[in-house]
This record gives structure tokens, C-alpha cells and sequence, in this order.
């Protein structure tokens, strides 16, 4: 066995040992990407990366702890107030839907079938994925607890330490290996980095519409389901249908807002969804995916099958990413099929 | 120079090493005239490599996606002919080769080897066009600063395209 296949071997043992940290390195190199702008900004100003990221993280936890006194009292009540209503809210859930699926079956008698199918589907990819017992949520609890100190961690040391890690990685890399493997990466970083900040930036402008929305529309919990619409609009397709869906429920609920609120609610997640495709995502995401939509359903639709939730988020970026590998392929095929100029000689070298 | 970037008393979070590189680019002739703050942005942008003596940088013919200044050592750019290899130029500190790549990413036209141990700052394509979608001010400069160069190499050398236009015969380069 050649020394190199030892290595690999040696890397991929490790990394299947290792295979728990897979999540958090993963939301921690999407966390530095969404940093790194600033990083860069300081990088150019030569102030050392571990001042600039030490103070960038400061001013992180002291926004969070500023954000955590201002909005936190309100989220706090209207989780509170949806726990405390959460046994009264399943009962009246489970009433009002057996009663909405009987009248329907009973109009329409084709439904029965395709209801039976999609309580299946919501069971498998709602029901059966809930804690079981207390200690399944004590469970959940604790990882996410160690997500919440692992990730900012390693985010961290990759934003301080980057550069010296592909410095070291560029002077192990063979010569003929640095134009192009390494532009290819280069690119490709370019895409995922432009992708993640315009994610991030445009589940912000949402969640922040959508909040705003339903507290002008007088719907319960607006900060809760704000938050919640943007971290779903991550998920494409599936996320906005689950924000809408979410206060739709909240409306269906709420005494005193019937079928006309659940209009408004309609209405309102459409009109940001239309916004959201025509100005914000031009903007935020913009020039990063070029997937056609074909190609989105069906990577995010793999993705699900593979990683579940996870699969679905990473499934564009993935996409993408092997898009353009293929791109930069041929296009490097394209450019070795072509002859050599011998126009810039001289004083221009190569 | 970026040492009067920071005041006194916080020199000691400079970055030494990002403090060099931008008054090292400034002496390039392809990025001379750029702002003190544009030069800092376009430094981060660059990479580093060390090469040992003999390795080959690039090959000619190879398809071109970068820039490359030299920070320390020597290296030789030189063309096949058919009596052997020859030697175009010899490079030190500060010179910059491989420009063509920033333009676009054809093939290159010269093979570049280090003569002595040497530490090569690489630009990569996608970078600088990154770097100009944000700042129009660098696509300007050294735009311009790269037709200086092709224009001063014109006029040293008549005949300058060697590529038969489409429709006009397959004549072999010169």
C-alpha cells in the first residue's frame, strides 16, 4: 500500500471517529462565511485577525445580550403563552381538523384518498421526528446547548486561523496544482460565501416583513412566527408554504379572526413571497445560484431523502457547488482545446 | 504605510505580514496609482507560495487563472523554440508576470520556472473580478494599467496579433 492511500485512509478513519462534529463544523464554516466580509475589512485596514475577530465576536454577544433585553421579555411571553395554551391549542387542532376533513370528504369523497396520504407524509415528517419523552427533549436540549457553545467556537478559530492553514495547504501543493485546482476552489468559495450571506441577509428582510405583517394584521405571537417565517425561507419551497401554514394555524385558533384572517394571512405570505423573488432575493442572493428550477426542486428533494431538514438547507448550496464544478471543467477543457496566443510576449510574460 | 493607518497606540494589533504587502504592491507597475485603501483591500486578496528552486511555475500552453508577483527569489519566464528553450526575462522582488490572466483565461504564451528558492504572490481571476464588482476605481487602474503595458509592448513590436482572423486562412503564428 502506497504512504498516500495510508494518509487517506488514516483521514477518512478519523473522520467517520469524528462524524458527531460534522454539524457543528458545518454551521461553523457557514457562520464564518457570513463573518468573513468583516474580517476582510479589517484584513485590509492590516489590523491582526485575531484583534479583528476578538472584536468582532464581542460585539456579537454584547448585540445578542442587547437584542436578548429588548425582545427577548416579548418572545418570552408569547412562548410562555403558547406552551401554557400549547394541550388546549392540540385539542382544539385535532377537533377543528377532523371536523374540516369530514365536511370535506363528505363534499368531495376523491379527497379521502389524498388526505390519507398526506397525514401519512405529515406524520412521518412532522409526528415521528417530535421527542418521544423527557428525556428525548433533555436530549435535544443538550445538543443544542453544545451547538450553541461549539459552532461559535469553531467559527472562531477558523475565521483567526484561515489563512495561515492555506498558506501551509498551498506550500504542500504540487506546482502544476496551484492554477488550476486551486482557482476552481477559489471560485467555488466565491459562490458558497455569496450564497450564505445572501441566504442569511434575505431570511432576515423576511422574518422582519413577516413579523411586521402579522402585527399589522393583529395575528397572535408576530415576533414568534416572524422568526420562524425567516429561518424556514432557508428552506426553499417547503419553508414559506411552513411559515404560512404556521399562522394560518395561529389564525385558525384565534377566536375572532375565522376564515377572513386566515385570508389576510394567505395574502400576506404571498405578497412577501412575491417580494421575495422580485426585489429582496435580486439583491441578497442574487448572481450566486443559477440553478433552474427544475434542478432546485429535485436537489432539495434528494437532499431530504439523504439528510432530512438539513439536506434540504444544504441541498442548493451542493447543487450549486457541483454545477460549477462541472462548469469549470469544461470551460478549462474548452480553454486547453484552444491554440496559444503568441500575442503578449515581450514585456508581458505569460 | 499602512503603519499610518493605525495610531501609535495601537500598533500592536497590526498585522506585519498584511502591512507589507500593500506598499510591495504599490511599487507594481500594474498597480501603481492605486489608493492607499485599495491597495490594503487588494492585498488580502492575494495568496502565498513558496516554490523551491527549478519547479515550474506554469508551463506554456497551460490555461492562464492568475496573477503572479514575485516577493523574493528569481524566476525565469521563457519560451520553447525550436532550438530549445529560451530566456524571455529574468524576475526579482516586485515584478509581476502571468497580467494576461486577469484579462481573460487563455493559454499562456510563456513557461515561468524559479531559479532560486523563491515566494510567489498569486491573484487569482475570480478574486479580482470579485474585487472589481465592488470597486469599480481598481477595474480602472489597472485596466489601464495593463493597456500601458500591451501598448508599450505594440509599439515595441509591430506585428502584435498572430491569430488569423475568422475567414482569413489558417496562417500558422509567427
Amino acid at each position: 500500500m502506497k504512504p498516500s492511500w495510508l494518509w487517506i485512509a488514516g483521514i477518512a478513519a478519523l473522520a467517520w471517529l469524528a462524524r458527531g462534529l460534522a454539524l457543528p463544523v458545518f454551521l461553523a464554516m457557514a457562520f464564518a462565511y457570513l463573518l468573513s466580509p468583516i474580517v476582510a475589512w479589517a484584513d485590509a485596514r492590516a489590523i491582526r485577525r485575531s484583534v479583528a475577530v476578538g472584536a468582532l465576536f464581542a460585539v456579537i454577544i454584547a448585540v445578542l445580550l442587547a437584542a436578548g433585553l429588548l425582545l427577548g421579555p416579548r418572545m418570552v411571553i408569547e412562548a410562555s403563552a403558547l406552551v401554557d395554551g400549547l394541550p388546549a391549542l392540540a385539542s382544539q387542532i385535532d377537533t377543528r381538523l377532523d371536523g374540516a376533513v369530514r365536511e370535506l370528504v363528505e363534499a368531495a369523497p376523491v379527497f379521502r384518498r389524498v388526505l390519507h396520504e398526506g397525514g401519512g407524509w405529515a406524520n412521518r415528517f412532522v409526528l415521528d421526528r417530535a421527542p418521544r419523552d423527557p428525556s428525548d427533549l433533555f436530549e435535544h436540549a443538550g445538543h443544542l446547548f453544545l451547538l450553541a457553545i461549539l459552532v461559535p467556537f469553531f467559527a472562531f478559530f477558523l475565521l483567526r486561523d484561515l489563512p495561515r492553514i492555506v498558506t501551509a495547504a498551498m506550500d504542500r501543493l504540487p506546482p502544476q496544482h496551484v492554477e488550476t485546482s486551486v482557482a476552481v476552489w477559489r471560485e467555488l468559495n466565491g459562490v458558497i460565501g455569496r450564497y450564505i450571506r445572501g441566504v442569511v441577509l434575505d431570511g432576515l428582510v423576511v422574518g422582519v416583513l413577516a413579523a411586521l405583517g402579522l402585527w399589522a394584521l393583529r395575528i397572535p405571537y408576530p415576533l414568534l412566527l416572524g422568526a420562524f417565517a425567516g429561518a424556514a425561507n432557508v428552506v426553499p419551497f417547503l419553508g414559506p408554504l411552513l411559515s404560512a401554514a404556521a399562522a394560518g394555524l395561529v389564525v385558525l385558533l384565534t377566536p375572532g379572526q375565522g376564515l377572513a384572517g386566515v385570508v389576510r394571512v394567505a395574502v400576506l405570505f404571498l405578497a412577501i413571497k412575491v417580494l421575495d423573488d422580485t426585489i429582496i432575493q435580486p439583491y441578497t442572493i442574487g448572481r450566486s445560484v443559477h440553478l433552474h428550477p427544475a434542478l432546485l426542486l429535485g436537489s432539495v428533494v434528494v437532499g431530504n431523502h439523504a439528510l432530512g431538514v438539513l439536506g434540504m438547507i444544504v441541498a442548493v448550496p451542493a447543487a450549486t457547488v457541483l454545477q460549477e464544478t462541472v462548469r469549470l471543467l469544461l470551460e478549462h477543457r474548452r480553454v486547453l482545446a484552444r491554440r496559444p496566443l503568441r500575442s503578449d510576449a515581450g514585456r508581458l510574460s505569460g | 504605510m499602512l503603519k499610518r493607518g493605525l495610531p501609535r497606540w495601537l500598533e500592536w494589533a497590526m498585522d506585519r505580514e498584511q502591512a507589507r504587502r500593500a506598499p510591495f504592491l504599490a511599487h507594481s507597475p500594474l498597480f501603481a496609482g492605486l489608493p492607499r485603501r485599495l491597495l490594503g483591500r487588494l492585498a488580502t486578496r492575494f495568496l502565498e507560495k513558496a516554490y523551491s528552486a527549478g519547479e515550474v511555475v506554469f508551463h506554456e500552453g497551460d490555461p492562464g487563472r492568475a496573477l503572479f508577483v514575485v516577493v523574493e527569489g528569481t524566476v525565469e519566464i521563457t519560451q520553447a523554440t525550436p532550438r530549445g528553450e529560451h530566456l524571455v526575462r529574468t524576475l526579482g522582488a516586485g515584478d509581476a508576470f502571468g497580467e494576461l490572466a486577469l484579462l481573460d483565461e487563455s493559454r499562456r504564451s510563456r513557461s515561468a520556472r524559479v531559479a532560486a528558492p523563491a515566494r510567489l504572490l498569486i491573484l487569482y481571476k475570480t478574486d479580482f473580478d470579485a474585487l472589481m464588482d465592488g470597486e469599480a476605481r481598481i477595474a480602472v487602474v489597472v485596466m489601464r494599467n495593463l493597456s500601458r503595458l500591451l501598448a508599450a509592448y505594440a509599439r515595441s513590436n509591430p506585428v502584435v496579433v498572430t491569430e488569423p482572423a475568422p475567414g482569413l486562412g489558417a496562417a500558422e503564428p509567427t
